[in-house]
């Protein structure tokens, strides 16, 4: 069997005569996790609808663990444990109540193995209390054992962090990396905030107008940080010479901003150049080195504050 | 089997789970000890005795006799005037009894429970809640999501909640059937396992068992009830709006009569689904609504109707897409 949990193929989705999924097409591995990010409204939700069957596809199709979420949807479904959204649970009943509500609907879950994933998330202590007075972050950990009671092979879990505290989203994080590890489970998780889940994700899918476009690894991206380019900024006078001498000395087209110019250069070859400019008598003010992140690459993408 | 059943205790338990539900309960069971209270002090219920019934017959006949008389003379209505020919059926009764020699029955729990048909209307409100909130309410709560993911096709989820309605109004009816048949029990007494008294038939008067009668009276009814709640349950799947369902099922089921006898004169008022709801307009020697109907028409256009709100209902929920609020 090969190690692909889940693939999409050229994915299309029309609502009227708006196509909001424009074709996506990629797969996620076993014990996976993959990173779903994207501006809200670029399709985030869209697409897990459709993963999940609560949407019908326009185009394409859905394979989980081969079975087309189409044509096969109930063993494909069956391998899927997910919170769409927010976890919304039953508010008149219990955290226990719930559960059994849910394990009712999948043959073959013991109270044994309810028992086992309130323990995972941790709500033995609240789970005879009714969901109503639950908080949101107990309500995300229902959320979670819920999709987790039929030991699907794939989680996927539309913005978990949403509403949690920064604790609240360590324990979630921590909690991922643990069962995509031990349990071979792929795991998706979409946010709007690639800072909340880049620690945690193996790859990263960048989806903007029901477009991916952008997939990187990122221990890819650790490594390539070391040799890459860094973002340098210089608070300097005459500014115009020194951008003489950068463009004639190293071929740097720098830009400038107030006071100060900037532009990617290698960190370690920076004392050099800064060494160079004071010999021609440039007075440095400034000196300002950051690395390239993801967060930057992000931005670069999707365009800051544009939704849509 | 086994899944759908499974479906069902979900769909049961998060009916009876709710304190709202119970709340439903317990109004039934005030408005039934509250009617056996009123009957209790309002009426002579033990006025039949081994010795003096027939004397008491005929006492009941001429006092209703002077009654008429005195109403005639004071307001000068005709023969046929509705208070007259009431005190008149009521007469011919009283006479049905002496021709016959029979006892009239003391009034018991039998009765009681029969007179409490009525209530059947409330389980009609009661089950039009109910069929309103089951879809409409998941959308409500986003429960929908999580309901839907699960390797269980539509249909089945769909057909466990209309059969959970259904379960409910039968329930209901369970309970106000032995809550009135205990209540009246301890106010009025039992009548005994089988017991008859006389009433107005197709052929005149018969003296016939009054759990036949419970049985049809309560039969007749739920005709109205299954229509309402299956109205209901569409609209609610249709719309995903519990309180839109309610207003529209109870608006129609109060105001169908009028609705009918507004349109009674145009050609197509007879299929109006509130013309054939009351199926009794057939039975008892009653003449039905409008001229030309049969129990057999009535019973075509109910089941037209009952496709069509299938019909929408399974459509909507099925091939639709969930998406956000």
């Amino acid at each position: 069997m090969s190690n692909v949990a889940m693939e999409l193929v050229n994915v299309k989705k029309s609502i009227g005569k708006k196509e909001i999924i424009k074709g996506l097409s990629f797969s996620i591995q076993k014990g996976e996790v993959f990173g779903f990010i994207g501006p809200n409204g670029a399709g985030k939700t869209t697409t897990i609808r459709m993963m999940v069957g609560l949407m019908k596809l326009t185009d394409g199709d859905v394979k989980i663990l081969g079975n087309s979420i189409k044509s096969n949807y109930k063993e494909a479904v069956r391998e899927v444990g997910a919170i769409v959204e927010n976890p919304e649970m039953y508010p008149f009943m219990s955290g226990w109540q719930n559960l059994m509500h849910y394990s009712r609907m999948i043959p073959g879950i013991s109270k044994g193995r309810v028992k086992e994933v309130i323990s995972l998330v941790g709500l033995e202590k609240v789970i005879k209390e009714k969901v109503g007075r639950y908080s949101l972050g107990m309500r995300q950990r229902l959320g979670i054992a819920q999709a987790l009671l039929h030991n699907p092979s794939i989680l996927i879990l539309d913005e978990p962090t949403n509403g949690l505290d920064p604790a609240g989203i360590r324990e979630i994080r921590e909690y991922i990396r643990k069962i995509a590890k031990e349990q071979q489970v792929a795991v998706i998780i979409s946010s709007h905030l690639l800072a909340e889940i880049e620690q945690v994700c193996d790859r990263i899918g960048i989806i903007k107008n029901g477009e991916m476009i952008s997939i990187q690894s990122v221990k890819d991206q650790e490594e390539l940080e070391q040799e890459s380019l860094s973002q340098v900024q210089l608070e300097v006078t005459p500014i115009n010479h020194a951008m003489n001498l950068l463009k004639e000395k190293y071929e740097i087209d720098a830009e400038v901003n107030d006071q100060s110019i900037s532009f990617e250069y290698n960190k370690a070859d920076i004392p050099k150049l800064i060494q160079f400019l004071v010999s021609e008598e440039i007075d440095i003010y400034q000196v300002e080195i950051s690395k390239v992140t993801l967060e930057d690459k992000f931005f670069d993408l999707i365009g800051e504050n544009v939704i849509g | 089997m086994v899944k759908f059943i499974k479906l069902l205790i979900n769909e049961q338990l998060k009916i009876y789970i709710r304190k709202s539900t119970w709340a439903m309960y317990i109004i039934l069971a005030i408005l039934i000890i509250g009617f056996a209270a009123l009957t209790n002090t309002f009426e002579d219920t033990n006025k039949y005795t081994e010795d003096n019934w027939r004397q008491e017959l005929q006492n009941e006949n001429e006092a209703l006799l002077n009654e008429n008389k005195e109403f005639q003379e004071d307001t000068g209505a005709e023969d046929d005037d509705f208070y007259i020919s009431f005190n008149m059926d009521t007469i011919e009764k009283n006479n049905y009894y002496l021709e016959n020699d029979i006892q009239p029955l003391q009034y018991g729990a039998w009765q009681f429970t029969m007179d409490n048909r009525g209530l059947l209307s409330v389980v009609s409100l009661l089950t039009i809640i109910i069929a309103a909130g089951i879809v409409a309410s998941e959308y409500r709560w986003g429960t929908i999501k999580l309901l839907l993911i699960r390797p269980i096709s539509r249909n089945l989820v769909l057909l466990s909640k209309y059969i959970s309605v259904l379960l409910f109004a039968f329930f209901t009816l369970v309970f106000v059937f032995l809550f009135s048949l205990i209540v009246g029990t301890v106010f009025f007494g039992f009548e005994g396992i089988d017991p008859h008294f006389v009433t107005e038939k197709n052929e005149g008067f018969a003296y016939i068992s009054v759990i036949s009668e419970i049985f049809s009276g309560y039969g007749y009814s739920l005709v109205n009830l299954v229509m309402m709640a299956t109205f209901a349950f569409m609209i609610s799947s249709v719309f995903r709006n519990s309180t839109l369902a309610i207003g529209i099922a109870i608006f129609l089921m109060m105001a169908g009569n009028s609705i009918v006898s507004f349109f009674g004169d145009r050609e197509w008022a007879k299929y109006i689904l509130f013309a054939n709801t009351d199926l009794k307009q057939y039975a008892d020697g009653n003449t039905p609504w409008i001229e030309g109907m049969t129990m057999g028409f009535s019973i075509t256009v109910l089941l037209v109707y009952y496709i069509i709100f299938m019909a929408l209902t399974w459509v909507f929920f099925t091939k639709r897409d969930v998406a956000g609020q």
